[in-house]
């Protein structure tokens, strides 16, 4: 094969203007530039999104974010690649430029989109606010707010494509949807689905940020043009720059509370800043708001949740889709409510946990698994030794140290829409088992997984299966990897498509044996009789005479977990048909002079229904807790000036606390094996209990994340600690 | 853009090749701080003089109660150092501070310098050390205070085609030092403030106390204001918390104000406190 074409982006650098003119002329006269694509070359619909199609590939008539793509260089090598890339003639005409909700929904402003500047809007409401407010002890309302976060994977967006030999247009990439960049790319190209193929490539990390088309449309446009091979990779600046990014929001809440601790009522107005284009905005600003209640029973509810356009860059999918912010603010309330009725946190928390046959702010009536209370019980010993001995321990002067709790609870899987799954699954003639999961694996461990599923239902080894993942070429759509969906729902497409093989299989060694169907079972590659384990029959030998007979042995599995559709003025409904549930615990000292944090410890209590692999579950847990420790105190993207990791800090390994990882276990009916999800829950407490921490040690709040040496040290000297000034030090 | 590279035997060759290539030679030793310009394309066309390797620049000996320490010294090679542990306290903690465990095994103090960034970490170190800096060119050498060397932001007064070869420092055999940083986090992180502290005490009271502060200034410097309220002294806390205070007003003075002046004139206090309370009556 010969050497690829590289590919480059010419990016714009207005955050809202119209394009008069782009010139290519010049660019094309470099001798390494083979071709340079703009909008009028895409021969299909230039128009994408994962929910809301609002994004053109390449920009039209007018570009709305600093970093939007608006031509495509293809050249023999990546300096002529650049070349090409800095000489092709833009010009554009500013418009007004919004940088922030509010002025975006201000009557007045320009509209960003021909539909204007507000994407979606997310109502939920129940029962009587006004008059669970007049019945409430006490109320409590704040206003919090969050940043635009960069998912910072290991690996930068990255791949390649080339035309195969019956002319598919194969896209190799990093990515967790591959079937959605396949029907993506093939609307742009104007072809038939079938006509392109994407492969995932091994992909060093997604949280959210690889569900979006990144490089396949760019890839697909270069193949269907050029047929020859192409590359493309971003670097690192590129994917700070144009890559989606964490939804900023600014959330304000009501709590209502009875005397006794338990909730009234549960005001919210949630704000997204979702950036130029939609991506995952419709979901975010949903899931923000079907969780802003928090784990917690609440029967009168008014939340409303607004997703909003700016000339921002794109906000979309990041773990957590939402609640990770939402989460900041419930648990900042529960500690407030904790504190102004004298109530323990981990008290209040436990008077109103959610448990089996709780009503949410939906309606939904939960089913039997929900582990909080258990979650929280496995918290406790914990919490009681932190606040009572190792809070009052030695520490060195002018530190003060804290304890803080924080809680949640995730639906799995998409909100209120259809999200199937399917798995196929085959007994090939040399009597292998060769499972065809479309499910990509971005590091998260879903392969794993879904391996040791069918390994269990099969009673074969895993070394001894064959498996092809994520592969529009091969594997049936698995859906995207996100929403910690997986486990649940392909994990029961797999074990559904296993247990059509078996029962076939154990028909037809029944019919050979002649021994009945109830006594045989599968074990060790083997069909072997339920009395005495010695084998019968093994699968290389049925796969033979299945083929001599006819007999399929290639099934499929399906599954759509049962939701109904949010009602749209109230936001009624079934969003999920399961829910994870987690309560964290974290113990932080301050420098109450520089405004320095140390997370000392977090005791991570996760019902997960149950761990199909307590190590893949530890690996999330560990994982999402460092993701949490850089939201609560470090990271923040600032559209404009953030470029990359020299002004984007996450936690190094020094930064990491101690972390005690707890695996709860409240089996979920109609997960695999009791399974549902842990991949987005690991993060959403972490950041809250950092915070509480920090209030607990300090005894004032900060309400604006990230808890930066700034706010921290303005927190400190809020709260009366040590007075700076001639004569100053401690008061 | 690089546009040659090449690799000096020794220091004599290393200085001609900059002489003839001057001005688009550049000396790169860990490339630490050189690397991030070249990738960001500030730097223009040039060719690059490696000199990690030039062991005329690893000098690290006490000579007539003097510590001479070579410019070409890592990071990590000054952290291990038993001389440098016994009188140049200081500087060992210092460098033992700087970026990441990567960074410091090839970073070079010479280039820490020579980069000149107001957040330097060993730049305040060198300084409570008083640091004399030996440079050389094709043309002969000089010796300069270090704070003459400090021209402003990233702008270290280098005569073209010179090098740092060494610094040279008082002995602190004896002394107490301590070295200060707060960072966005834990690791690899420039300093927000850092501040340098090389004290001797004399029957309880304060014989010698040099301080100086980094990141709070155009280029780090001595704190002369929160020497002096200090010198002398039996300190109490709230001498401490007098000093600092000295200090914060010095750098705001200094740097004038800034958007980050709010919280640095609380942090410098701070900071000074935190490292200075081991020099109070019951602590040390």
């Amino acid at each position: 094969m010969e050497g690829p074409l590289i590919l480059k982006l010419l990016r714009s650098p207005r955050p809202h203007a119209r394009i008069l003119s782009i010139n290519t002329e010049r660019a094309m006269k470099n001798d390494g530039v083979e071709a340079i694509f703009t909008a009028k070359d895409i021969p299909g619909r230039n128009l994408i999104g994962l929910i809301t199609k609002d994004q053109p590939l390449l920009a039209h008539d007018k570009v709305r974010f600093v970093g939007e793509p608006v031509a495509l260089v293809a050249a023999r090598d990546e300096e002529s690649a650049i070349r090409g890339v800095e000489e092709v003639e833009v010009v554009y005409e500013d418009l007004p430029a919004i940088f922030t909700p509010d002025e975006a929904l201000d009557p007045g402003a320009v509209p960003i989109h021909e539909k204007g500047n507000l994407l979606h809007r997310r109502v939920v409401v129940k029962g009587d606010v006004e008059d669970a407010l007049s019945r409430a002890h006490l109320v409590v309302e704040r206003t919090y707010s969050t940043p635009f976060l960069e998912h910072a994977c290991l690996e930068p967006d990255a791949g390649w494509g080339y035309v195969d030999k019956d002319g598919t247009l194969v896209i190799v990439a990093s990515t967790q949807n591959p079937h959605y960049d396949q029907r993506e790319v093939a609307e742009l190209l104007g072809v038939e689905k079938e006509r392109v193929r994407v492969i995932q490539a091994a992909t060093g990390g997604g949280f959210g940020s690889k569900l979006d088309l990144t490089v396949q449309g760019f890839i697909g446009l270069a193949l269907y043009h050029l047929r020859r091979p192409v590359k493309l990779t971003l670097s690192r600046e590129e994917v700070f720059l144009a890559t989606p990014k964490r939804h900023a929001m600014k959330i304000w809440m009501r709590t209502a509370a009875r005397r006794d601790g338990r909730l009234l009522a549960l005001e919210a107005k949630i704000i997204c800043d979702t950036g130029a284009y939609s991506s995952y905005g419709v979901a975010v600003a949903t899931r923000a708001a079907v969780h802003a209640t928090g784990p917690y029973e609440i029967e009168n509810v008014r939340v409303e949740s607004l997703a909003v356009y700016t000339n921002n860059p794109i906000a979309g999918a990041m773990r957590g889709f939402g609640v990770p912010q939402v989460a900041f603010a419930h648990e900042s309330q529960m500690d407030i409510l904790a504190e102004g009725l004298g109530i323990d946190p981990l008290e209040i928390r436990r008077i109103n946990a959610m448990r089996p046959e709780s009503v949410t702010a939906t309606g939904q009536v939960l089913g039997e698994s929900v582990g909080l209370l258990e979650a929280l019980d496995a918290v406790e010993p914990h919490y009681r030794e932190a606040m009572e001995e190792w809070k009052k321990g030695p520490r060195r002067p002018y530190t003060a140290r804290g304890v803080g709790l924080g809680a949640m609870w995730y639906g799995i899987g998409n909100t209120g829409v259809r999200n199937p799954s399917t798995v196929k699954v085959q007994l090939d003639e040399r009597g292998r088992v060769v499972l065809y999961i479309g499910a990509a694996d971005m590091g998260q461990g879903s392969t794993t997984v879904l391996v040791q599923m069918a390994s269990e239902t099969l009673g074969i080894s895993p070394e001894e299966m064959e498996v092809v993942i994520a592969d529009t070429g091969l594997t049936p759509d698995a859906g995207a990897s996100s929403a910690s969906r997986q486990t649940y729902i392909s994990g029961n497409a797999l074990v559904r498509a296993c247990r059509k093989l078996s029962e076939t299989l154990l028909e037809e060694a029944s019919r050979l044996t002649g021994l009945p169907r109830g006594e045989l079972v599968l074990r060790g590659g083997n069909v072997v009789s339920k009395e005495k384990p010695e084998r019968l029959v093994s699968l290389a030998e049925l796969a033979a005479l299945a083929k001599e007979r006819g007999v399929s042995l290639e099934f499929e599995g399906h599954f759509d977990p049962e939701t109904t559709p949010l009602d749209p003025s109230t936001g009624q409904g079934i969003p999920y048909a399961t829910y994870s549930f987690a309560c964290q615990m974290a113990q932080v000292e301050v420098d109450l002079l520089t405004g320095q944090v140390e997370v000392r410890r977090i005791v991570a209590a996760h019902d997960v229904g149950k761990a199909i692999n307590p190590k893949g579950v530890v690996g999330q847990i560990r994982g999402g807790v460092a993701m949490g420790v850089g939201f609560a105190l470090m990271e923040e993207f600032l559209p404009g000036s953030t470029r990359s990791f020299k002004d984007y800090h996450i936690p190094t390994a020094a930064d990491m606390p101690e972390v005690i990882p707890i695996i709860v276990e409240s089996s979920e009916p109609t997960g695999p094996f009791g399974a549902k999800g842990v991949g987005e829950p690991a993060l959403i407490p972490t950041a809250p209990a950092i915070l509480n921490a920090i209030a607990d040690a300090l005894g004032e709040r900060i309400y604006a994340l990230p808890a930066t040496l700034e706010r921290v040290c303005e927190a400190s000297i809020r709260a009366g600690w040590p007075k700076m000034g001639k004569g100053g030090g401690p008061r | 853009m690089v546009k040659g590279y090449s690799r000096p035997r020794s220091l004599d060759e290393a200085l001609e090749m900059l002489a003839r290539l001057t001005p688009r030679a550049l000396p790169i030793a860990g490339g630490t701080d050189l690397l991030v310009d070249l990738r960001e394309g500030r730097l223009g066309e040039c060719h690059l003089v490696d000199i990690s390797r030039l062991e005329e620049l690893k000098v690290l000996e006490k000579r007539s109660g003097k510590i001479r320490v070579g410019a070409g010294l890592t990071f990590s090679e000054v952290e291990r150092s038993g001389l440098l542990r016994e009188c140049a306290p200081v500087l060992v903690k210092a460098s033992s501070q700087v970026g990441s465990l990567q960074i410091r095994n090839v970073g070079t103090i010479g280039g820490n310098v020579a980069h000149c960034s107001p957040a330097a970490d060993t730049i305040p170190a060198l300084l409570v050390h008083r640091a004399k800096v030996v440079l050389r060119s094709s043309n002969g050498s000089r010796e300069v205070a270090l704070e003459a060397l400090l021209g402003g932001p990233y702008k270290a007064l280098l005569a073209p085609g010179e090098l740092i070869t060494e610094f040279v420092l008082e002995d602190a055999s004896h002394m107490w030092g301590e070295f200060s940083k707060i960072g966005r986090r834990r690791e690899l992180a420039i300093a927000r403030l850092s501040l340098a502290a090389l004290a001797r005490k004399e029957d309880g009271r304060i014989g010698e106390l040099y301080l100086a502060l980094g990141a709070g200034t155009p280029v780090p410097r001595r704190m002369e204001s929160a020497e002096r309220a200090l010198l002398g002294k039996r300190p109490q806390e709230g001498d401490l918390w007098e000093a600092g205070w000295l200090m914060a007003q010095e750098m705001v003075s200094v740097s004038g104000p800034r958007p980050s002046t709010h919280y640095k004139e609380k942090a410098a206090c701070g900071l000074l406190v935190r490292t200075l309370l081991p020099l109070l009556e019951d602590g040390s």
